[in-house]
């Protein structure tokens, strides 16, 4: 029975199928649109955001981990001292996501009925800093202290050997909160990976509030209101980047493989990896010639295909399926939009090529290290 | 024209008797010192950053020698990888067919070093799967490019040496070049 | 009998005496508006308003995450003090001094504290953004404060990294060279970034190995001794100064973009 569960759980992680069921539910769980919202209501993911349903996903987790750390393999994982961190992560994240949009459908039911939402209070009704506030934020600080004392001293913080410039440990891992950008490092070049997708989550976080021309929602929680908003944070945040996390720490073991949480780290697991650049696939899969020697036109496909996609793209968009939306931005913040979301979205796409094409790179000019 | 205009009434000595009597200064002279007074001002801060830049990049580095000797050819065997000089200088010595070559043990993708599986006779990357064959070409994972190669030659000792201040690139057609390999 | 009717009780003494009322300027606050003053008369309180809405004190509403941010980094900063009175960022010296911080140090437990909380950090942080953003409190006129938060993310995170090399052991040591290996493929300024091979005069380069951002990070070729050197310098100094800066600022702007979001 639970070696069952256990070979269920190995399967369904690996990051083909784990990051497609996210990438479908997400839409559901935080549906975008009218459409996903009925499919939402006739499923019951919105059971989740009711107090059983935060009972029930907890309970889920904690029976998840308890198994876990009684498995000879997965144990190993969470045992080590910087893993912690992820399964408080896995906890805090899911509750507090939960406390949001708990909070988001009372307010929605509420403002349905034309009341206020349910942080609203009379203006005039203030309660003074001293001493209702002062004294619950010294309490949380004294609970947080005892919390980080009693962690510090269950768990000891991590040593290895000594630092060895010649010996890789395998797997090398980054710090856990960078191990999205390590998975991504799977898929994208250095460049890319490293430096242009963090500069674009950086900056494209801080144009939010610039992009985002809904007044709605403002200092109350509220989900229908700015459902397209919530649902394109949360398929970034949860599953571009905590998601990533989560796979990086669990799911990736020697030389970089992936096994399954229960699965026994072994190093000599085989894996066929044979990428093949989309230049190869063109001239020498479908043309049957060899590679040309000028590199833009050996690269030219890729060069064409990035440039429809980033470039052509949202022309016909905002020609077409998203003219209203044109209309109602203006023509700034629609191209910026436009560039964050594609840029967001080229994470998954090339994912799924790799996945399904084996596909190395779009455009490889490696001797001008320029490939995506 | 409008000179008398520009000075503010309530300014001192405004008025006309004893208005303030400088060196004559139009209008464009003004500007003209003024984009010069900019562009020294923009100059002397861009210098000092750049020194401030420059700063970060010291004139000696205190890093190990990158030229050792390896001893003679024939230490090595006939198609195997030699991982003696992985740990002391980062490279390892393949001896094929008829070459001897020092490689770099450092991946081509993030930098990590890679490890010689001789069972299945490849360098294998344990941070992102990157998979390179004993000659150095990447064949599986992320890596971009194959492995660099060390300048190599033979000493007047007749030991081998091996110089890590110069490399050589795949991609850019340098392994034709006869400083990246011996011939044996 | 009259004795009687003036007695004090000694908490009331000293709220009363001159040294108390000195330092704190309200005495001790009874009525609304003594409590109202002893917020606005001091430096670190009023930091908040002296009233706010009724939503504004729900652990609910603001899940207490970004004043939690605040209490960590000045826990980071009084733990990383003590820990710098025992560490030697060289290379021959780090890793026994972090071995020494454990074994021989009474209180061994202050390495953990400063780690776990540390990551910690990271959560709340994280955990900040997300009830912002929950709520929508980054729509004007907040949008600007919500940028210098995310600039404290990143660094938080920044300060975390530089924290990770530290202790130089294997985990230290790797993490840091795939994280800062990823600095040389800055374009034009990372040696293996695109266009770096182009910024050449004849046959020199001048991106190289020697000249390029990364080598201005871990100052030099590979991670090692000036590497320790430079990540404890921006750790311990660097961002954590450019950091309260942006605290400042952040803070300060709470007040002035009207205080904590609400429903209108």
């Amino acid at each position: 029975m639970l070696e069952t569960f256990k070979h269920t759980v190995d399967y369904l992680s690996s990051p083909t199928i784990s990051f497609s069921i996210l990438t479908v539910v997400t839409p559901i769980l935080f549906p975008p649109t009218d459409w996903f919202d009925k499919i939402n209501r006739k499923l019951g993911f919105y059971l989740l955001w009711t107090k059983t349903g935060c009972a029930v996903a907890l309970s889920v987790i904690t029976f998840f981990f308890a198994v876990g750390y009684m498995d000879k393999n997965f144990s190993v994982i969470l045992m080590k001292g910087d893993n912690f961190p992820i399964v408080l992560m896995v906890y805090s994240i899911f509750f507090f996501t939960w406390l949001g949009m708990h909070k988001a459908y009372i307010n929605d039911e509420r403002l349905e009925k034309g009341l206020k939402p349910s942080e609203y209070n009379d203006p005039d009704d203030k309660v003074l800093v001293w001493p209702d506030l002062v004294y619950i934020e010294f309490i949380a600080l004294i609970l947080f202290t005892v919390f980080l004392v009693v962690w510090s001293i269950l768990v000891a913080a991590p040593l290895e050997e000594p630092a060895n410039p010649a010996a890789t440990p395998n797997p090398s891992k980054a710090p856990w909160y960078f191990l999205g950008l390590q998975e991504m490092l799977v898929y994208y070049d250095p460049w890319i990976a490293g430096i242009v997708l963090p500069l674009f989550c950086i900056i494209g976080l801080m144009a939010i509030p610039y992009m985002d021309i809904n007044k709605k929602g403002d200092g109350y929680y509220s989900f229908k209101e700015r459902r397209v908003g919530i649902f394109i944070f949360m398929y970034g945040w949860i599953v571009l980047w905590l998601f990533l996390i989560v796979l990086g720490t669990f799911f990736r073991g020697p030389n970089w493989n992936f096994y399954g949480p229960f699965e026994y780290w072994d190093a000599h697991k085989v894996v066929a990896l044979n990428n093949v650049n989309l230049s190869e696939y063109f001239w020498v899969k479908l043309l049957g010639t060899g590679l040309p020697e000028n590199i833009i036109l050996r690269e030219i496909i890729g060069f064409i295909t990035v440039g429809i996609y980033l470039f052509i793209l949202p022309i016909i968009l905002a020609k077409t399926w998203l003219k209203d939306m044109l209309e109602a931005y203006g023509p700034v913040r629609f191209v910026s939009l436009m560039l964050f979301g594609l840029v967001m979205l080229s994470l998954p796409l090339k994912m799924y090529f790799r996945w399904i094409f084996n596909l190395k790179y779009f455009i490889a000019i490696p001797e001008y290290f320029f490939n995506i | 024209m409008s000179e008398e205009k520009m000075i503010p009434n309530a300014a001192v000595g405004s008025s006309p008797e004893n208005a303030f009597k400088g060196p004559e200064t139009d209008r464009r002279g003004f500007l003209s010192w003024l984009s010069v007074g900019w562009l020294a001002y923009l100059g002397v801060t861009g210098g000092f950053f750049t020194i401030i830049v420059r700063f970060l990049f010291p004139n000696v580095l205190f890093e190990p020698p990158q030229t050792f000797k390896i001893g003679y050819p024939e230490d090595f065997s006939k198609n195997s990888v030699d991982i003696k000089y992985k740990k002391s200088y980062n490279a390892w010595i393949v001896r094929d067919e008829e070459s001897i070559f020092a490689l770099s043990t450092v991946c081509t993708h993030l930098g990590c070093t890679p490890n010689w599986l001789p069972v299945e006779s490849k360098f294998k990357c344990p941070c992102h799967g990157s998979g390179f064959r004993m000659t150095g070409i990447h064949f599986e994972g992320p890596a971009p490019r194959p492995l660099e190669r060390f300048k190599i030659s033979l000493a007047n000792d007749g030991q081998i040496l091996v110089d890590k201040t110069k490399s050589y690139k795949w991609e850019k057609g340098e392994w034709e070049n006869p400083e990246s390999f011996l011939k044996v | 009998m009259a004795e009687k009717k003036n007695k004090k009780s000694i908490l009331q003494t000293l709220g009363e005496s001159q040294v108390w009322k000195s330092i704190i300027r309200s005495g001790v606050p009874h009525t609304r508006r003594q409590r109202m003053h002893a917020i606005l008369g001091s430096v670190f309180l009023h930091l908040h308003p002296a009233r706010l809405p009724k939503h504004a004190v729900k652990v609910g509403y603001t899940w207490c995450m970004g004043g939690l941010s605040f209490f960590l980094f000045v826990n980071l900063t009084i733990t990383g003090i003590l820990l710098m009175f025992y560490y030697r960022p060289t290379v021959e010296y780090a890793y026994t001094d972090i071995i020494d911080l454990t074994e021989q140090v009474p209180l061994g437990i202050m390495r953990e504290l400063h780690r776990w909380a540390a990551h910690a950090m990271v959560l709340v942080v994280w955990l900040h953004m997300l009830r912002v953003f929950m709520t929508g409190s980054y729509k004007p006129p907040r949008e600007f404060n919500w940028g210098v938060g995310v600039l404290l993310m990143t660094m938080t995170m920044f300060l975390s990294f530089t924290g990770y090399l530290l202790p130089w052991d294997q985990l230290a040591i790797w993490a840091v060279t795939v994280g800062s290996n990823m600095a040389r493929a800055h374009p034009f300024i990372g040696h293996e970034g695109p266009g770096a091979s182009l910024l050449a005069i004849g046959d020199i380069n001048l991106v190289h190995i020697g000249s390029d951002v990364r080598f201005a990070l871990i100052g030099g070729r590979f991670v090692g001794e000036a590497t320790l050197l430079r990540f404890y310098v921006i750790h311990c100094i660097a961002v954590p100064f450019i950091m309260m800066i942006f605290m400042a600022v952040h803070f300060w702007r709470i007040r002035k973009d009207g205080g904590i979001s609400g429903p209108l």
